[in-house]
Parts: structure tokens; sequence; C-alpha cells
């Protein structure tokens, strides 16, 4: 059974059909690779997943929890759908340790022992274990991001979706946040990714998913798509990024 | 009738001074509560209380507030209530204040990046608790300048209930005048009196700017 499970999905911005029946499986521990466009509509589809953007028709389903147009219960589904965002988005008043306890002390009601020790351990995998007291602005967009991957797992989520992680960085900073996205992966991490990042998501991915005017146009093997797209648009979209 | 010697002048000065002090902390503290009150209407999500906290924002915003003290003063005495001049002073000063700080308050909170609210929410947080520890931590930092700014307003408004007849340091000023027949001297020390409430008050508030300014967060 598909942890994530998204049916039939369709959302208007105005007069803007912006998802128009997006259909997809998301198995445990897969790396998806969302691709396309900008307005193509791979964002808001994520956004979709843990309730950060309504839909108006379809279903998605994460690990039980069910979202629906009206009426879901959020704070169940985001306990269990981390996410990471280009602009990083720490706490700007709280250090590097405050950012990872905050959410695990009030929502999952951790004592501030067991929060300080997960968050140490937490920022130890991202390899920021000594800047546990350092503010974000003291430190650099790649390790701010890092930050921002720990924070997100020490709500220990089933999955996690990422939008455009690396997009805010500069080209040096980028492939140290890679390596911690590869090894999330490799422990079996689900993972949803927006990127640009067509050489990583080809060596990483479990399934590139290519998003064409608010459609799937073309899913499947990374490898296999890169290497013989099946479609034009698909064609021309790998012809441009490289 | 120059048997009204200056140190008198100017002691009588002083206590009017007091009152105007007293009046601005009241209607500042009691503002700044009823602010915060007003804050959390204009920006809740159920539309009906943030209808009625613009509508009263727009009403004491956009009204003068000498109209505000008579409409209180003169109003609550053709409904049979005789409400004394210190009171109606107190309360219109109050629902004054509190209209300016809950709005000024709102842009603070506002211009907190919608990036922060939705990590925060990404993280399981609440609508509530997204406030407690995210939103308005920093929305209080970048409100403590303008807010004491707004103070000196308080200040030089408090002069207006002079005309209802709560004897603070302008009504003390004009009683002196009338009876000295210095005006100039009177309300030149009268202005001295406002000026040396509200200057350091702005100072202070232009260095909390350079300070936030100076340096970003915690």
């Amino acid at each position: 059974m598909a942890l994530v499970r998204i049916e039939a999905l369709h959302k208007h911005f105005g007069s803007n059909h912006v998802l128009r029946g997006i259909d997809l499986d998301i198995e445990e521990g897969q790396v998806i690779a969302l691709i396309g466009r900008s307005g193509s509509g791979k964002s808001t589809l994520l956004r979709t997943i843990n309730g950060l953007e309504s839909f108006d028709d379809g279903s998605i389903e994460v690990d039980g929890e069910h979202i629906r147009p009206q009426g879901t219960d959020l704070r169940a589904l985001r306990m269990k759908v981390g996410m990471i965002f280009q602009q990083f988005n720490l706490f700007p008043h709280l250090t590097a340790g405050q950012n990872v306890m905050l959410a695990t002390r009030i929502v999952r009601k951790m004592g501030d022992d067991a929060a300080r020790d997960l968050a140490k351990s937490m920022l130890l995998k991202v390899g920021l274990q000594e800047k546990f007291d350092a503010y974000p602005d003291q430190l650099s967009g790649g390790q701010q991001q890092r930050v921002a991957i720990a924070r997100a797992l020490a709500m220990q989520p089933r999955v996690l979706l990422c939008d455009e992680i690396t997009s805010a960085l500069d080209p040096e900073l980028v492939n140290e946040v890679l390596a911690v996205v590869k090894n999330l992966a490799a422990e079996g991490m689900t993972l949803i990714m927006v990127t640009h990042e067509m050489r990583f998501a080809r060596e990483v991915g479990d399934k590139l998913v290519f998003m064409y005017q608010g459609r799937i146009h073309e899913s499947g093997d990374p490898q296999t798509l890169f290497a013989n797209p099946q479609t034009p648009e698909l064609a021309g979209f790998i012809g441009s990024i490289n | 009738m120059s048997d009204i010697e200056l140190s008198d002048i100017v002691r009588n000065l002083l206590g009017g001074a007091a009152w105007t002090l007293g009046l601005s902390l009241t209607a500042f503290v009691l503002g700044g509560l009823a602010g915060l009150a007003v804050l959390f209407a204009r920006i809740a999500r159920n539309p009906l209380p943030r209808r009625l906290a613009q509508a009263y924002i727009e009403v004491f915003q956009g009204t003068p507030l000498l109209m505000q003290l008579f409409i209180i003063f003169f109003g609550s005495s053709l409904i049979g209530l005789e409400i004394p001049p210190w009171l109606a002073a107190a309360l219109g000063l109050t629902l004054f204040t509190s209209a300016y700080l809950g709005e000024i308050w709102r842009g603070c909170v506002e211009a907190i990046p919608k990036g922060q609210w939705e990590a925060s929410a990404s993280l399981a947080m609440s609508h509530v608790e997204q406030m407690r520890h995210v939103i308005l931590p920093q929305a209080l930092r970048i409100a403590i300048a303008p807010t004491v700014g707004f103070s000196v307003q308080v200040v030089k408004g408090t002069a207006v209930t002079s005309i209802i007849g709560f004897v603070e340091l302008t009504k003390t000023g004009s009683m002196l005048a009338n009876a000295t027949f210095q005006p100039f001297l009177v309300f030149g020390l009268v202005a001295l009196g406002y000026f040396a409430l509200c200057y350091p008050l702005s100072a202070y508030s232009r260095m909390l700017e350079r300070k936030i300014h100076g340096s970003r967060a915690h």
C-alpha cells in the first residue's frame, strides 16, 4: 500500500487551472524528483501534500491521514509530513538548537532534556553539532538549510517534502546540502523533491515525475527517462536545462 | 497683577505636569492592553472580529480626539451618567491609544515574512502556537520603536483633555495665564514641560530604531 496516494487532484488559482487531475502513488522509502518548468504546478502539488495549499477536487492520503478539500486534521497530517523550503525559513530569533527543539517541545510535548538531546543528535546528523548555539544569521546559507533539515527530521516525519531546497544557495554550498539529502535517501527516508538539480535527480531519485501544464506528462525511472524521453516536451525540458 | 511669583507659576505647572504624566501612563498602559485585544481581533481568521476591529480602528483614527472626548464626556451625561473629567479623559485617551497601537502592531505582525508562518505550520504548530512562539517574538522586536514613538502622541494628546476641564499641564497653564496676564511666559513654560516629557521618548525611540536596524534578530 502506497505511503502517499494522490488521486484525481484538481486545483484552480482563480481562472487558472494549475493542477489538472494528478494521480501519483509514492511508496515508502522512495525518492521522487518532481521536475518541470516554472508554472507547471510542481511546487503547488508539493504544497498540497502537507496542506499549505488547498485543492478543489480529488484526494490525498498520507499514511492513513486523508486530506480533503474541506476539514482536514492538519495537525495529525503535519506530524507525518515534514517540509524544507527554498528560503530555509529558520526562526531568526532562536538559535539553531532552539529551532530544532521548538516544535518537538510544544507539538510533540517532549521534555526539555529529551528535546535537547534529540536536537543535538539531529544537528549531528547534518554535521552541525557545534552550531547548536549559533543564530541563523551567523550561519551560511548551506548551514541554515541543514539546520532546517534537522528541524524537520526532529519531528520524525514519514515523508519529507523538499521545495527547491538548493535554489537559493551559492553554487559552492549546494553540495553540502545535497550530501545530507543523499544520506537521508540512503537511510530509507521517503522524499518528494521539487528540484532543478538534474544530476542529483538522476543519481538519487527512484522515480522522476515530469510535470507539464498541470499534469504529470511523463514519469518513471530517472536513468531511462533522461536517456530516452518519450515526449518532445520532456526532451525539450532536458535540453534546456543542460 | 505680579504678586504671583515665577516660583509659584513653576510649582503649579509642575503639579499640572504630574497629572499629564499620570494620564499619559494610564492611557498608554490601558490602551496597550486594549490594543492587544484590537490586534488579535484584527488578525483573527474569523472575519467577524476582523471587521469589528477594523471599524473600531477607523472610527478612532478617522475622528478628532477632541470629538471623541466630547462624545464620551457630554454623551455620558446625556444618558444620565455623570462621569468626572479625569475619567472621561482617561477613557477617551485609552480608546484612542488602543486603536492606534492595535494598528501599529498589526503592521508589525504582517511584516513577518510568510515563510515563518509556513515553516511553523509545517511543523504542525497550531495558530496560537505559531503566534506565541514564532510570530509575536519577532513582531515585538520591530514594534518597540514605533510603539515608543507613538507614546509621544499620547503625551501630546493629553493636552486636548484640558477642554473638558481636566486640570493637567495645559489647563493649569491657561488658568495661570489668566491670573498673571503673562501668557507668553506661562505657555512658554508649558511648552517646555511637554518637550521635557516627549524629547526623551522620541530620542529613545530613535535609538531603538538604530539598534534594531543595526543588528538583525536575537
